[in-house]
Formats: structure tokens, C-alpha cells, sequence
């Protein structure tokens, strides 16, 4: 070949090659997604070896204390509740379906995911679609923290208590979020209602929780109830346990409280544009934080396993739980619904003071009293 | 209001889908939690009842009138039967007018016993609103056995009423009258003695007397700031037997607050005006006397009136109801009927009221008013 003929493609060597050069192409890509599957693959393994080592853990976390346990007792408490409300409310609540009506929740809840999401025009679209969510989770996860007995619990920590209530103060946060982005004057008022109700409440509740916490010399829910194997906190702080109550009433809008979703003067407040799925998800929530507040009262005043010997302890706890539960409904149908202004008035007047005079009581008692921490067997 | 306040406010529109608006709208201009402007919108509910009367005859007018308040139904209908009388110049027989009375003591009470349930509803507790409701269902229940229907009852006619008392009707009206007497005491404690009911209602939609009786007002929201304005004392009717039992008009004087009336004396003068009823009715039953209930030749008198005018009214559950009847020379119908409902007046008169209360207040000066819609919209 003489000059100029080097830009020419010696096309019977490139054709001669191309078998290789396609073989590498396909190698190297296999070769992709073989390391991609290896790694995953080694995630599954460890996560595996994980999960069998952590088994018990696992079985705790999805099963028992965990999340299948309390989403069928929050379903069991909208049915406690309809019926509680119904005997109250001289009617019978619930029976068509299943024995006792037990099967109108599930009924409800298929209806309520099958129905359409409508969103409102002026509705911020993916806050409207995650904020529900969020909600659930955040007042789910504090359930890890509620010690059903010593045995049966998700996780331990030393500062549990505190996680709790960090976790209950996104609660109000997500109203007010999603009375905001609703894109309705109603459920605005509906979400600073809220806001203040948390902001009324909040305060008398940590301190309420205060005491146990003193008394017992943890901030662990756990080592609090664990405390109080000789002697129920309730009977030191019967103040703090009632305020603790009621400011739990409050934070969860129960009636007398439920200012920020009273039907008669704002609809559904921060929850009226929600539907469907979402409904249900808030509508849970709040079934599931009145639950959890249950737990806690139970876990810091009542004793939480201890107390009545003849049962297993889990059972012990649940049945205090189930009373306490019963009795926070009871409440929430017996009295004519307060004006926001009177909530925050009510709770800084007379349930703060209140839950701060329990707490300096009992402490002057311990540190003047001698021997009374013996004699009574706590710690702290 | 200062420029600056109006703009920050936001106007709201109370209804017409809302829960606790019955039916209308009204608009509030709101700056934070208060109201400062209040702008009530009748119209939602017009059902062109007085043209309808206008082409309805004498017998069929009274239907067309319980229909506007389906709660007192023996009470809306009478205005029409009172004024038709008026004009044929019909004579209704004794028993007639005491059964008349007794009826309509009833249809008072258990519109009442509706109202309170509403405005425990209004207030939160769904509990106040089913007790007095189950009470209620027993005076359905007699008016089921007299008429043969629970709410539209269309008893009076012009001359006398339609249906006879029977023994079964005279029990059952017992048993209701038993009923409440027995569970009336125990809910008056309840609610006016609640700390959470009292936090509600008092001092909210404080007016007085003057103010009242210049928007209109009549019936329990007059009689609740100490006026005795009742028209059973004030125009005795002859076609009615309240003459026949002794009884005083109720009043409510609140000591807080002399002549003037809020929503907790709205609620202890409805409790008053029950118990009036009851006594009433308690009287007249064993007086009721033997005879016709219904005067024979009085169908053919009322089927063409001559020329006339007549103003028929009653002392309704929420106030007082008239309504004026012009008839032309033989007509089969009406040639103007208007209707004056109590409740457009204490509509409009939230006009005055809600300016200067939080939102949450609005629901309980509204339902403490005792609104019906079907009396400002006809």
C-alpha cells in the first residue's frame, strides 16, 4: 500500500476482530452486574446471619411487643372505643359484623384504603402525600420503648423517656404542617390548634413524668418501671400521675380537649382535606398515641409488670394498660368540648403548679425524711 | 377597624355544607381567633313555600306549612288552620281546642328535647345529644299512634283537628310525659351544673332585653333576659284551651347580669319552657271533654272563604310564628299568604352578636339561639 492510503479502515481486520471486541463488551457488563449481585449478596448474607443471630430480637420487633401487636391493638381500640362510647352514648355501637361487631373496624379500613384520594387544588402535593406517613411512624416508634414486662420489649435505652417525647413532639409539627399545606382555611385553624394544644400541654406532662424519673434515678422507661417492683409510683405522686393524664388528653386531643378537631366548629380540623389512606393513617395515629400514653402511664405510675402476682407478667401490664385505656375513653365521652384559649389557660394554671408541687413534695420527703428511701425501697 | 387589622383578616364561609351550619352560610371576616365581622347569607334553604301556598286550598295550605319545621309540626301548622278559621269564621269544638293544646305543648317539648341535643352536639358531647333523643322518641311514638306519622303530622284542620285521642294515644303520651318528668331533673344537672358546659356558655352572646326585642327576637330568647312575652298570655285565643290550666310564663333572671340573657340562660329558660309544657299538658289531659273534635259542616265552609284578611299566630318553640292570609271573594286558594318565621330574626340578629367572640364561640351563639332554617328561607 503506498501513501495515503492510511486513513483507510482495514475493514477485514476490524470484521475479524469483532467476535472479541463483543465478547469483552458483554464480559465487562456481566462482569457489573455480577459484582453488583455479589454485593447484594453479601448484604443478604450478613443481613441474614443478622437476622438468625438476632432472631429473638426480630421475632420481638415484628411480632409480639412489635408492630403486628400494636396495629391489631390499635384496631382493637377503635372497637373499645365505638363500644365504650356506644354504652355510654345509650346505643350499642358496632354489631353487624363479625361477633360483637369485632369485624366493623377491618370493614371500615378496607372501605376507608379503597376510596379515592382526592387532593385539594391548592394542596402541596407531596408534603399532602408523605406527611400521614410521617406521622404514623413517628408516633409508632416510641412503642419500642414501652416495657411490656422484662422479658417482652423492642429496645432499652438509658435515655428512653426523652426519645418518647421527642418523638411525640414531631406530632404536632406534622398537624400543623398538614393543616398548612391542606390549602383550606379550616384545617389551618385546624393545625395551629393543634400547635397549641402541644404547647399547652407539653410542659405539665415532662414535668409530671419528672417525678418517676427522679425517684427512680433513670430516664429509662425500662429501669422507671423496673423501679417499682416494691412500690407503685402511684401511690407517691398521685398528683403527677393525674396531671400526667390529663396533659396526655390534651397532647392527644381527646374531648374535653379536642379543640383541634372539633367536628362542630372546624369539621375534622387539620385532617378534614385528607382521605383515604391518608385519613386512616391519621386517624390511627391518633388511636395509637392514646395507646402509647396508656403504655406510659402504666409503665411510669403503675407499676408496669409488677403488681398483681398471680399473673404472668405481660398479662399484668396489659391488664393495667386495658383499665387505663377504659378509663381514658371514659373521659373523652363525658364532658363538653374547651375553648383553645381555656386548654392553654386550664394547663399552665392549674395542672403545671400542680404537677411541680408533687415533685418538690416527694423530693423534700426523701432528702429530710431519713430512711423513708429505705423504708419505701426506691432508689435514685 | 383599622386598615392594618382588615389586612390580616381572612374571610371564612360558615357553611352551607357545614356540620353545625344547618344549611347556610355565613360569611366571617376573622383576624387570629376573632371574629370581627359577621355576615349571615339567607337563601340556601328557599323552597317557595308561600307561593306554593298560593296555589294550594284550604285543607292542603297546613301541610305546606309543617313542612317548613318538620319539629314542631303541630305548631307551624296552626298560623294557616288559626287564620282560615279567622276568615270562614269557624267554631271549634271544646274538645278540639284542649286536644289542640295538648298536641301542641307536645310537638314544644320534643322540639325542645331536639334542640338541646343539637346544641350538646354543637359543644362536644355526642353523649347529651342521643339521651334526650331516646326521650324524644317516645313522643314520636305517641304522635305515630295518634296521626300516623312520626313528624309530618298535619293534625289541625279548620273547625277542629282530624284525629281523635284513643285510649292507646292518652297511654302513650303518659309514658312520655313519665319519661321526661323522671329523667328531666337529672339533665338539668348535668348540663347546667357541668363546669365544662358553664366555661362554654357564660357570657357568650350576652344582649339584653332592648337589643332583643329591636332585631325581633321572641319566644325563650326574650323570655331567657326576664321579659314574660308569651303570646299563650299576651293574645289568649279562643280557638285554644290555655285558659283552661294554671300556669305562669317561665323567665330566666340571671343575678350575673339583670335584663340581659347569654347562651347558659338560653339553655335553663328551654329547660323552664319544658317544664311549663309538661305542667300544661299534665293539666289539661284530664280535662279533656266529650263531644265532636271536629265542627261537620267545617269542610264545606273552608273549601271557598270569602273576601277577608286574617292574621293567624302562635307562640312557637322559637318565637313567634304568624302568618297573614288575604283571600279574594270565593276563591278555592289563597291570594297572599306570607309567612313570618322566628328564626330569620335571630339569624340576622348574629349580625349584632358574633362580632368581637372567638370562632369557636360562633357554634354556641348560633346553636343558642335555637336556628332552624326552614323559618327564614320558606
Amino acid at each position: 500500500m503506498g501513501v495515503g492510503t492510511i486513513l483507510q479502515i482495514d475493514i477485514v481486520g476490524w470484521l475479524s476482530g469483532l467476535p472479541s471486541w463483543i465478547y469483552l463488551v458483554i464480559s465487562g457488563l456481566f462482569s457489573l452486574v455480577w459484582a453488583f449481585f455479589n454485593w447484594i449478596w453479601s448484604i443478604v448474607v450478613w443481613f441474614w446471619a443478622l437476622a438468625i443471630s438476632q432472631i429473638w430480637w426480630l421475632f420481638k420487633a415484628i411480632v409480639f411487643p412489635g408492630l403486628v401487636f400494636i396495629l391489631f391493638s390499635i384496631i382493637f381500640s377503635v372497637w373499645f372505643t365505638r363500644k365504650v362510647w356506644g354504652r355510654v352514648q345509650a346505643r350499642r355501637g358496632p354489631f353487624h359484623l363479625g361477633k360483637y361487631g369485632g369485624l366493623q373496624v377491618f370493614a371500615d379500613a378496607i372501605k376507608l384504603i379503597g376510596k379515592e384520594i382526592v387532593i385539594p387544588d391548592k394542596a402541596k402535593r407531596w408534603m399532602y402525600r408523605i406527611l400521614p406517613s410521617l406521622l404514623l411512624i413517628a408516633v409508632l416508634v416510641p412503642f419500642a420503648f414501652i416495657p411490656w414486662s422484662n422479658e417482652w420489649y423492642i429496645a432499652d435505652l438509658s435515655v428512653s423517656l426523652i426519645v418518647t417525647f421527642a418523638f411525640l413532639t414531631v406530632v404536632p409539627v406534622v398537624s400543623l404542617l398538614s393543616g398548612w399545606i391542606s390549602g383550606s382555611k379550616y384545617t389551618l385553624i385546624g393545625g395551629f390548634r393543634a400547635a397549641n394544644n402541644q404547647f399547652a400541654a407539653e410542659i405539665p406532662l415532662i414535668i409530671s413524668s419528672v417525678g418517676p424519673a427522679m425517684l427512680a434515678g433513670s430516664l429509662s422507661i425500662m429501669g422507671i418501671s423496673q423501679a417499682q417492683s416494691s412500690l407503685w409510683y402511684f401511690l407517691l405522686l398521685p398528683v403527677n400521675c393525674v396531671t400526667f393524664m390529663v396533659s396526655a388528653t390534651v397532647i392527644t386531643a381527646l374531648v374535653p380537649f379536642d379543640a383541634p378537631v372539633a367536628d362542630s366548629e372546624i369539621l375534622f380540623g387539620w385532617r378534614t382535606e385528607f382521605s383515604g389512606i391518608y385519613f386512616t393513617m391519621t386517624y390511627f395515629a391518633e388511636f395509637a398515641k392514646q395507646l402509647l400514653f396508656s403504655g406510659l402511664i402504666v409503665a411510669l405510675f403503675f407499676g408496669g409488670s409488677y403488681g398483681f402476682a398471680f399473673m404472668p407478667p405481660v398479662l399484668n401490664f396489659i391488664f393495667k394498660f386495658l383499665i387505663v385505656l377504659f378509663f381514658m375513653i371514659l373521659v373523652t365521652s363525658s364532658f363538653y368540648r374547651m375553648r383553645q384559649d381555656q386548654v392553654t389557660h386550664f394547663c399552665w394554671k392549674y395542672l403545671l403548679p400542680l404537677s411541680l408541687l408533687n415533685v418538690v413534695i416527694a423530693m423534700f420527703a426523701i432528702v429530710y425524711v431519713p430512711g423513708l428511701a429505705q423504708l419505701l425501697g426506691i432508689g435514685g | 377597624m383599622c386598615p392594618e387589622i382588615v389586612d390580616e383578616a381572612a374571610q371564612v364561609w360558615f357553611g352551607p355544607q357545614h356540620v353545625s351550619a344547618h344549611g347556610w352560610a355565613t360569611k366571617l371576616t376573622i383576624v387570629g381567633d376573632y371574629i370581627v365581622e359577621c355576615d349571615p347569607n339567607a337563601g340556601y334553604f328557599h323552597r317557595s313555600a308561600e307561593k306554593c301556598l298560593e296555589f294550594r286550598n284550604f285543607q292542603q295550605g297546613a301541610l305546606i306549612m309543617e313542612r317548613l319545621c318538620m319539629l314542631e309540626a303541630f305548631l307551624a301548622e296552626y298560623p294557616y288552620v288559626k287564620a282560615v278559621e279567622q276568615i270562614a269564621q269557624l267554631d271549634v269544638p271544646e274538645r278540639a281546642r284542649v286536644m289542640r293544646t295538648i298536641m301542641m305543648e307536645a310537638s314544644r317539648i320534643h322540639s325542645l328535647q331536639f334542640w338541646w341535643g343539637q346544641f350538646g352536639a354543637e359543644l362536644g358531647l355526642f353523649a347529651m345529644t342521643l339521651w334526650p333523643w331516646v326521650d324524644r322518641e317516645y313522643f314520636l311514638d305517641a304522635f305515630e299512634e295518634l296521626t300516623g306519622s312520626r313528624h309530618a303530622v298535619s293534625y289541625s284542620a279548620p273547625g277542629g283537628v282530624k284525629y281523635d285521642f284513643n285510649e292507646k294515644s292518652i297511654k302513650m303520651l303518659e309514658r312520655a310525659l313519665d319519661r321526661l318528668e323522671d329523667r328531666l331533673p337529672k339533665f338539668r344537672d348535668m348540663i347546667l351544673r357541668s363546669p365544662t358546659f358553664k366555661l362554654r356558655t357564660k357570657k357568650i352572646g350576652l344582649f339584653d332585653a332592648a337589643q332583643g326585642l329591636k332585631w325581633g327576637l321572641s319566644g325563650p330568647n326574650i323570655k331567657a333576659c326576664g321579659i314574660p312575652m308569651d303570646l299563650r298570655k299576651d293574645d289568649p285565643d279562643p280557638n285554644l284551651a290555655y285558659e283552661m290550666c294554671d300556669w305562669e310564663v317561665p323567665v330566666t333572671t340571671n343575678e350575673d347580669h339583670p335584663g340581659q340573657c347569654d347562651a347558659y340562660d338560653r339553655m335553663s329558660q328551654r329547660f323552664k319552657e319544658i317544664e311549663t309544657s309538661a305542667s300544661i299538658i299534665r293539666q289539661l289531659l284530664p280535662q279533656v271533654p266529650e263531644g265532636p273534635i271536629i265542627d261537620p259542616k267545617a269542610r264545606a265552609k273552608a273549601n271557598r272563604l270569602p273576601e277577608g284578611e286574617a292574621y293567624g299566630r302562635v307562640e312557637g318553640t322559637r318565637g313567634v310564628t304568624t302568618l297573614f292570609l288575604k283571600t279574594a271573594d270565593k276563591a278555592q286558594t289563597p291570594y297572599r299568604a306570607k309567612i313570618r318565621g322566628p328564626c330569620f330574626a335571630s339569624y340576622y340578629s348574629l349580625k349584632h352578636l358574633v362580632p368581637g367572640s372567638t370562632f369557636a364561640d360562633f357554634v354556641v351563639i348560633f346553636g343558642s339561639l335555637d336556628p332552624y332554617p326552614g323559618w327564614w328561607d320558606r
